[in-house]
């Protein structure tokens, strides 16, 4: 199975990238220990989660094809 | 057709024209509020902000947005129609990167919805800002 996660705002900059596949993750606890492994600076930063376009504080199980977002505080306008 | 409240660059006056022309054909509102977002050379640590760079997760500003008209139509009854269009992208200071232009039956449920709308906006849709100096360095708000 394979995720995509997508970063936005501060954490594209952070990360070096928009989106990153993951494969065999069960958790969204499990994906964000590994997103944690891979970008090890993040954990400075504040943001939210969002599960196909759905924000979520939730460890839900997670399916092929799902879509994780990583948000930083919004700020439009 | 799925409505788009993105757009690239700067809201353009050709956009604001045409909303104003629309406002005729509403003969049953008494009232229309535009909000206009523009972008500010605020001045922090003796730099100057020249532009704002803007990001959108876009799914889910379509998402976002249509929720945010949909509270407005539902709370304030006298509103008759809500646009939104947000910038994605380069816009310079003295630019407009938001226009909010809400029709009601009567002046004060107008005004009202407008702010709302603006509020439900800033907290709610997924958007994210780099100010860029005129030294091209760069922060994240």
């Amino acid at each position: 199975m394979e995720v995509k996660v997508l970063f936005f705002g501060v954490l594209a900059e952070v990360s070096g990238t928009t989106f990153k596949h993951y494969q065999d993750v069960r958790s969204m606890g499990d994906l964000k220990l590994r997103i944690q492994d891979d970008y090890p600076e993040i954990v400075h930063y504040n943001f939210r989660v969002s599960l196909n376009s759905e924000i979520t504080d939730e460890d839900s199980t997670l399916k092929s094809g799902d879509e994780v977002a990583l948000m930083p505080p919004f700020a439009g306008g | 057709m799925e409505k788009n409240y993105l757009i690239h660059g700067p809201v353009s006056k050709e956009i604001i024209s045409k909303l104003i022309e629309r406002m005729g054909v509403q003969t049953d509102c008494g009232g229309h509020m535009f909000f206009l977002g523009q972008v500010r050379a605020d001045e922090i640590d003796g730099k100057k902000v020249k532009a704002i760079e803007y990001s959108a997760y876009e799914e889910m500003v379509f998402a976002v947005a249509e929720k945010i008209k949909k509270t407005i139509l539902s709370e304030f009854e006298d509103a008759k129609s809500v646009e939104i269009f947000h910038s994605t992208g380069v816009v310079n200071a003295g630019e407009i990167s938001l226009l909010v232009f809400v029709s009601a039956g009567h002046r004060q449920q107008a005004m009202l919805a407008c702010s709302k709308t603006v509020e439900l906006i800033k907290e709610n849709l997924p958007v994210w800002k780099k100010e860029i100096f005129e030294d091209d360095t760069h922060i994240w708000k």
